[in-house]
């Protein structure tokens, strides 16, 4: 057995608190890969690699089941707006 | 030897050689019917030859004696290289920063060996002549690469030190059949030093070291396989382990998700410091950050 999507996403809002998260079980159903993208105000001021290492510490009970981890996005509510906003500002510019 | 550095805005002789393909009449070369190029005068015959292909006249300019070739210096970012040099078959000889010729090598594509070279060995690749040989067949490189050689021999009887026998520093080693590092000499040979120290040993004496799952030649996770791609098209030099050699590195995953406080594989460490996963060599390496952190 491994781990569901929900159990990865309760674990990462409970610790995270993070305004915005989608994970995706990449595994094909045996809950053993998944991606993630996530924007919480932890990461302020942090690099990378001390961003994953939060993800990784938040879900350290689960990852004893999970075989692969992509980060896709770990982002500040900052860096996040940054991104969403050429999106929508592209069509009208 | 007379040689010459060219200003950076010169070509070199084989890119004004490709301009001047036009006149039909020019004399025809006959380099490869030369039975031993002289030194005093060019390998190129100036007799009419009317069966050479008329592409020949290129051979004409591109490809002069060694002497009379102009030294072009190799400019030190691999993207301009491309930009000076030909990326056309021919023989190139490399020169150092004393002007002392290092070695005479042939290519299917100057400019990307030369690239190659002078990553590999920036220090005796400064500067370089060119000729573009416009026959594709490797006999024809080959000629080409004896006149020159023969020529330098003859000048200062001495063969270039790159090209001497046993010499391996321009011969290009595919860089994936580097060996993976072992960190043990085997799963029953008791350690005197602890795993953890081997591994702070090698992160901290190494540049760039990537703890990955297969060999580098053979990546057994497609993370680990990107981010051997990643570090191999980056041209750095980098150890590889593989935390899946039960025998050599027994034990190394679990020592290394602690000593790293990281807990998934693959693992990029560069100067002794952890730079993260696949995701995060990812990442940079989309950004451009990777350059500036392998200088470091």
């Amino acid at each position: 057995m491994g781990v569901t999507k929900e159990q990865v996403e309760s674990s990462l809002k409970a610790k995270m608190n993070p305004s915005h998260l989608e994970v995706i079980d990449t595994s094909g159903g045996c809950g053993a890969s998944f991606a993630i993208e996530i924007v919480s105000e932890q990461f302020e001021g942090k690099r990378l690699l001390e961003r994953h290492r939060l993800v990784n510490a938040a879900l350290e009970e689960e990852m004893k089941e999970i075989h692969a981890l992509s980060i896709k996005k770990a982002l500040t509510p900052e860096q996040w707006k940054q991104q969403q906003e050429p999106e929508k500002s592209n069509p009208t510019s | 030897m007379a040689t010459i550095n060219l200003s950076p805005l010169r070509t070199s002789p084989s890119l004004c050689s490709r301009s001047s393909r036009s006149p039909q009449n020019a004399p025809k070369l006959s380099l490869y019917s030369h039975p031993r190029p002289s030194l005093t005068f060019p390998s190129i015959s100036l007799k009419s030859n009317s069966t050479a292909k008329p592409r020949a006249l290129t051979i004409t300019f591109a490809h002069k004696n060694l002497s009379e070739t102009e030294l072009v210096s190799v400019p030190p970012e691999a993207e301009d290289v491309a930009g000076k040099l030909p990326s056309y078959a021919g023989v190139y000889a490399v020169y150092d920063q004393n002007e002392e010729l290092q070695f005479i090598g042939i290519s299917r594509d100057i400019a990307a060996s030369v690239t190659l070279h002078r990553k590999s060995v920036p220090e005796l690749c400064c500067s370089v002549k060119v000729g573009v040989v416009d026959d594709p067949e490797r006999t024809a490189l080959t000629q080409a690469w004896k006149s020159w050689m023969e020529e330098h021999i003859k000048a200062t009887g001495k063969v270039p030190p790159g090209n001497e026998t046993g010499n391996t520093t321009w011969v290009r080693q595919p860089p994936k059949k580097k060996a993976d590092l072992r960190l043990t000499p085997g799963r029953h040979v008791e350690l005197t030093v602890p795993m953890e120290e081997l591994i702070d040993k090698l992160v901290k004496e190494s540049k760039v070291v990537a703890f990955i799952k297969g060999s580098r030649s053979a990546p057994l996770c497609g993370f680990s396989q990107k981010v051997v791609g990643i570090l191999e098209s980056e041209g750095v030099n980098y150890e590889t382990v593989d935390v899946l050699d039960e025998e050599y590195n027994y034990g190394l995953r679990e020592t290394l998700k602690k000593y790293s406080n990281w807990p998934t594989f693959p693992q990029i460490f560069v100067n002794g410091e952890l730079v993260g996963g696949c995701d995060i060599l990812t990442s940079m390496y989309e950004k451009g950050e990777l350059a500036s952190l392998f200088k470091k």
